[in-house]
């Protein structure tokens, strides 16, 4: 095992940022963010993880996906060229790595391969970031994630007083360190640290299988009821996918793209002629909460939810989904 | 599955309108291709990606085909089909696709079946009947029930009331809800038209599509004249925008309508939420 003292990891990210675009939580107006790595900044490596998710690297808040002009009635169409820009994600911790796994899942499988997605994924190496200390709103052990050691990434590091320790999961991990040569040494005493042990926990062994009975339950009705609509959960949930797809024009030429969008706002149903399947918060909540739980678990086999905390966080009305999960398994059919 | 020429399965072809027929005073009927040709071979019930490139893009079942072309219907509803209404042949479009399951050809052979639409809801019924008319020989008797608002509001009417009836075996009867003066058909609800019609199940599969209210109704109707949920195919609607099972817009439950769906049968969307 090698390590590095934590006064050179500016060094370490500025000699990754020679060979691609490196990105890592900094402090951004206030927030955590991934951030692109431009020699300085105000790292946000300690306790925590970012306030947002890593998922805009392999799938943007907004992305172009092609181009247009259009001439009455003629109109032409021009395709982006492939997106070969490598990058290293770095501190990504063991519940937003799995979280990758997660989208991979929505965006690699079943049929079709989106194509945005898989050029972003394939030229990103990931760096996991071990917890040692767990926030007051992470569950993630919940899930069998452990916040020691990531799965799924190309390189792991654990936090020590001093210095950070590393160990290099895949080829691409091994070139990583080997770039960074010069600034490693040899861990000789260092031991992995203990990881962290959320106190919150969300028991959700046979909420699948309950849910699977409540979908007319007036629970949802009384869940629902305190929800303003504002899609917060949705947008820092490193999870959720769904976009929209939409046009901007100017004079005769516009580009096609598509955005993040959530299934709590009510046109994100809406039908043209104005049919609407979901029709009130209660609806919508629901299927968020059934997405999660149930619904992604029977089409690809696991959960949606990674045990993150950042929607129980960050809700205005502090709609909690370990408490969510407890009343499911406590409702009466 | 993918389309092998389309390497992005998110970016349209670019086609062109070389037909457009006025089937009623909102329904009209694209016929598109491209310099390619035919931009792509769907089955019967199978859905395509459709564009305007600075309007917006939206979903719509497939009613037709040729050897070098796709035709689809569009009832204008909001600002696409608007502005879709208002083009003229000749426009280029942005089409992709094909998408869906399409309807379960193998479990329909060689069965009876009974066609129910109401407005719009032809369409996509449509693509089959004349799959079935083209494969006679694989299916048994067809009898085609449709009805619409009033006579203008029927579509397809060449089909209806010319080319079907002459079809060996195929029964074609019509209703409006409203007839005008020059109406001498049957008028009333189609719900209750197929009740009287009373259809037999026996080796029958009943294919129904229109809008929501009328398909809840009809399965009611389906259900008092003895057909049995694994009988009743529908295909449902949803406002989609990927097509192909990421964008999370047409979930029901766990299955997305864009990918396992348009088409399903009674018997398993009474296994989905009650959420379309
Ligand atoms: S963050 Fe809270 S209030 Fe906002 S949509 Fe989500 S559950 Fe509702
Ligand atoms: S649902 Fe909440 S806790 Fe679960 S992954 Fe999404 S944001 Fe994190
Ligand atoms: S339209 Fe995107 S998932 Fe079905």
């Amino acid at each position: 095992m090698l390590k590095i003292s934590k006064d050179q990891i500016g060094e370490l990210l500025n000699i990754w940022a020679k060979g691609a675009k490196v990105f890592v939580p900094q402090e951004n107006g206030g927030t955590s963010q991934f951030k692109a790595w431009e020699g300085q900044g105000k790292l946000t490596l300690g306790e925590g993880n970012a306030l947002e998710p890593p998922k805009d690297l392999f799938f943007p808040r907004t992305e172009t996906m092609y181009r247009y002009r259009v001439r009455d009635p003629e109109a032409s169409l021009e395709e982006l060229a492939p997106l070969e820009e490598k990058r290293v994600l770095v501190g990504v911790r063991s519940c937003d790595a799995r979280s990758f796994a997660i989208m991979d899942d929505v965006f690699l499988t079943k049929g079709y391969i989106d194509e945005f997605y898989r050029q972003r994924r394939e030229n990103t190496a990931v760096v996991a970031l071990a917890c040692t200390t767990a926030q007051p709103t992470c569950f993630c052990t919940s899930f069998g994630i452990d916040p020691g050691r990531a799965e799924g990434v190309d390189l792991q590091m654990w936090p020590l007083a001093d210095s950070y320790l590393l160990e290099a999961i895949t080829p691409a991990g091994k070139d990583l360190l080997e770039q960074a040569a010069a600034l490693l040494t040899e861990a000789a005493d260092e031991k992995v640290p203990a990881a962290a042990q959320p106190s919150l926990t969300a028991d959700v062994g046979g909420v699948t299988e309950k849910l699977q009975q409540m979908f007319e339950h007036p629970y949802w009705e009384a869940v629902s009821r305190k929800c303003i609509g504002c899609g917060a959960c949705t947008y820092l949930c490193p999870t959720c996918h769904c976009f929209d797809i939409q046009s901007e024009n100017r004079g005769d030429s516009g580009y096609k793209f598509r955005c993040w969008d959530s299934c709590m706002f009510s046109e994100y149903t809406r039908m043209a002629g104005g049919h609407q399947p979901r029709p009130s918060k209660k609806e919508r909540l629901r299927n968020r909460f059934l997405h999660k739980l149930q619904y992604f678990p029977e089409r690809y086999g696991k959960f949606a939810c990674v045990g993150c905390g950042r929607c129980l966080d960050r809700c205005p009305v502090s709609m909690d989904i370990t408490r969510v999960v407890r009343e499911v398994k406590e409702v009466t059919l | 599955m993918a389309n092998a020429e389309q390497v992005n399965p998110l970016v349209p072809q670019i086609g062109k309108i070389i037909k457009i027929v006025e089937e009623t005073p909102d329904i009209k009927t694209f016929h598109v291709t491209t310099d390619k040709g035919k931009p792509f071979t769907p089955m019967p019930g199978q859905l395509a990606m459709f564009s305007l490139l600075d309007v917006g893009e939206a979903m719509f079942s497939i009613t037709s085909q040729g050897p070098e072309h796709l035709e689809l219907a569009i009832k204008k509803v909001g600002m696409l089909t608007d502005a879709l209404h208002e083009v003229e042949v000749g426009q280029a479009v942005g089409i992709r696709g094909p998408y869906g399951n399409g309807f379960p050809l193998e479990m329909m052979k060689g069965k009876d079946l009974l066609f129910i639409g109401g407005g719009i809801g032809l369409a996509p019924v449509r693509s089959l009947i004349n799959y079935t008319i083209e494969h006679r020989e694989d299916y048994g008797r067809l009898w085609i029930i449709y009805g619409a608002r009033s006579p203008a509001d029927l579509c397809f009417k060449d089909d209806l009331f010319k080319n079907w009836p002459k079809v060996k075996d195929c029964r074609v009867d019509v209703t409006v809800d409203k007839g005008d003066a020059d109406w001498k058909g049957h008028e009333g609800f189609v719900p209750a038209f197929v009740e009287k019609l009373g259809p037999k199940p026996e080796g029958m599969v009943a294919i129904t599509c229109g809008p929501p209210i009328m398909i809840k109704f009809v399965l009611q109707s389906l259900e008092k004249l003895g057909f049995k949920d694994e009988q009743i195919v529908t295909t449902l609607e949803m406002r989609m925008k990927c097509g192909i099972g990421k964008c999370g817009r047409c979930n029901l439950g766990s299955a997305y309508v864009c990918l396992d769906g348009p088409v399903f049968t009674l018997a398993q969307l009474k296994q989905m939420p009650d959420e379309y």
